[in-house]
């Protein structure tokens, strides 16, 4: 304060080094760390498919056929879905300003989850012509629902209360799905409930271009959304007051951050079932990494996650093969622990 | 220039009318008892709360009619306190807010001496320090580290900015503010519960009792021992600075 305020610009400082790290630099590795993986898990199955078996011995038409038919789907489906669960995790932890938050904690991926299972027991019979169809949008509404209900809750107050608020929402919508879904689970046959506990446990196995499809229409928008609020997400660390006086807008950004997750969060467990810790456990790492500005946090978080599931569900489809381990089972033994050790080493979290 | 018309709340926490305008060159003190209403005057001059009844116009626009970023770069302000979430380097919160260069940043970490803090973890600073970061920003909002981009009338609200300061950085802090009023021809506009800052630095004093403003002028008229004793309910030795005659307050023995 010393210095003369008419020109602080003569006054040059030693740069230090920046805490954040390069941002081009890290995108490219972590995307093409992406490629890589998706190279090699194209490759690896329970049918060995290398390029030379794919081009070379043209035309191969039952490689053709799993490769194209299994194979790229699901490896689409894990991408997407990987890239969605870790994205929104980032963006409720900014949201919520704690690294604790996560869609699963909002009760997007239990009502969701409460929905599917209503329609496996209740209605697949009644409307099975839906087939898989049914499943999806159960699932979507599910989340929208739950959705709508914690927005709407938390519409009523202002600031950090609202957010309280949405997380004790969140609680209560767990709590209650987990009873209801307990209920369903009591009713439903041995058939439909082996159904429910392994779609449950999270599994890319329904994995077909159909799924793939919704996937390509729901996800790569609500990655958009996610994307464009990263901006409004770093000034909203400094407060809501602050922030507004920094030109935020704070309502709005919440409003897309919490769609955004709905919509993509509603999608993936539709598809895929709850896979646990993506979006706990992938942000985490990065910020601890890369910082925690949203800028460079959310798009390493996205392919940080898709390359995660695709690790992970290769390992379930090749570990046991022919046979095949729920993905979710993977990411949570490998998350978990981790997730645990990285609490025991630091004591302060970020 | 900030204008209030008959401004204020009627929902909790409520604000009586308030009428008066904020010159350019002005350095504001609001003064007043805990709870009342300080921090909501700061809510209603940064518009984040639309007031209930008259408007607060900047520049002739109401406050909510602005562009929020185009606002931004006029006003900027400084809460009370700050919680992070996560571990920001100093660095790194000072640029949020605005799309300052580099050089710019260093500029506004130098006016509050912050160079060495520049790389810490935010969370890992004292409350005093952590203070003076939230100042650095707002500047850095307001584009002060390019002098030439230095919107003229730019408004600064700070609320507390000097409760967790060492008396010499709350000189160096109000001397600072009173150099961008001067020179910068700003409006600052601060909360303050040290009745001699406000008396010593400020060009007016808004005195608030129960969510009224319940006197408005200089320091000298506002500053009275009869007006003080009954507003804080303190026994207090007001006397007259021999430096300035500026009005000193001092607790009664």
């Amino acid at each position: 304060m010393s210095r003369s305020l008419a020109s602080p610009l003569r006054w040059r400082p030693r740069v230090e080094r920046r805490l954040t790290r390069p941002p081009a630099t890290v995108l490219t590795a972590l995307a093409l760390a992406t490629l890589l993986a998706l190279m090699i898990a194209a490759m690896s199955g329970s049918v060995g498919l290398s390029p030379k078996v794919l081009l070379g011995d043209w035309p191969a038409p039952l490689a053709w056929q799993v490769w194209w038919q299994l194979r790229l789907p699901r490896l689409i489906l894990a991408a997407l879905i990987g890239a969605m669960l870790a994205g929104s995790g980032a963006a409720m932890q900014g949201l919520f300003r704690n690294p604790l938050a996560d869609p699963t904690l909002l009760g997007l991926a239990s009502g969701a989850g409460l929905a599917v299972a209503l329609w496996v027991v209740l209605l697949e019979g009644a409307a099975g012509a839906l087939g898989l169809y049914g499943q999806f949008l159960a699932g979507f509404l599910g989340a929208l629902g739950v959705c709508v209900l914690v927005f709407a809750l938390g519409e009523r107050q202002r600031g950090q209360e609202a957010l309280f608020t949405l997380l004790l929402a969140g609680l209560a919508i767990n709590t209650l799905a987990g009873a209801l879904g307990g209920v369903m689970a009591f009713i439903a046959s041995d058939e439909q409930l082996r159904q429910l506990s392994l779609w449950g446990m999270g599994s890319l196995s329904h994995a077909l271009w159909s799924a793939a499809l919704g996937a390509l229409i729901g996800i790569p928008p609500a990655l958009w959304w996610l994307l464009r609020s990263a901006p409004g997400l770093d000034l909203l660390q400094l407060g809501e007051l602050t922030a507004h006086g920094a030109g935020l807008d704070a309502p709005r950004l919440k409003r897309r951050v919490v769609l955004a997750t709905a919509l993509g969060v509603g999608l993936c467990v539709a598809l895929a079932g709850i896979i646990g810790f993506l979006g706990l456990l992938v942000p985490h790492c990065l910020r601890l990494w890369l910082g925690p500005g949203h800028r460079l946090l959310l798009p390493a978080s996205m392919l940080g996650g898709a390359l995660l599931l695709i690790v992970a569900d290769t390992l379930a489809r090749t570990l046991a093969s022919p046979a095949e381990i729920p993905v979710g089972l993977i990411t949570s033994l490998l998350g978990g622990p981790y997730f645990l050790w990285l609490l025991l080493k630091r004591r302060m979290p970020c | 220039m900030l204008t209030l018309y008959n401004a204020g709340f009627i929902a909790s926490p409520s604000l009586a009318p308030i009428s008066d305008r904020l010159q350019p060159g002005e350095l504001l003190a609001i003064v007043g008892p805990n709870g009342a209403g300080k921090s909501t005057l700061l809510t209603l001059l940064s518009g984040y709360r639309r007031p209930d009844r008259g408007s607060v116009c900047l520049g002739g626009v109401p406050l909510h009619c602005w562009d929020p970023r185009q606002l931004a770069r006029r006003r900027a302000l400084v809460a009370q306190k700050l919680t992070l979430g996560f571990d920001w380097p100093v660095r790194d919160l000072v640029a949020l807010g605005s799309d300052a260069a580099p050089d710019e940043v260093e500029a506004a970490l130098s006016l509050l001496d912050l160079q060495p803090l520049a790389a810490r973890g935010a969370q890992h600073l004292s409350g005093g320090e952590t203070q003076r970061v939230m100042v650095a920003r707002a500047l850095c909002q307001l584009g002060l580290g390019s002098i030439a981009g230095m919107p003229l009338g730019g408004m600064l609200l700070l609320d507390e900015p000097t409760s967790a300061l060492d008396i010499g950085q709350q000189q160096r802090l109000m001397r600072l503010l009173r150099r961008l009023v001067e020179v910068q021809r700003m409006t600052v506009c601060c909360v303050l519960h040290d009745l001699n800052l406000a008396a010593r630095y400020a060009h007016r004093v808004w005195l608030l009792e129960r969510g009224e403003r319940i006197a408005a002028g200089t320091p000298e008229a506002v500053l009275t021992p009869g007006c003080l004793a009954r507003v804080f309910d303190a026994e207090l030795d007001v006397s007259v600075s021999r430096t300035d005659n500026a009005p000193l307050v001092l607790l009664a023995p």
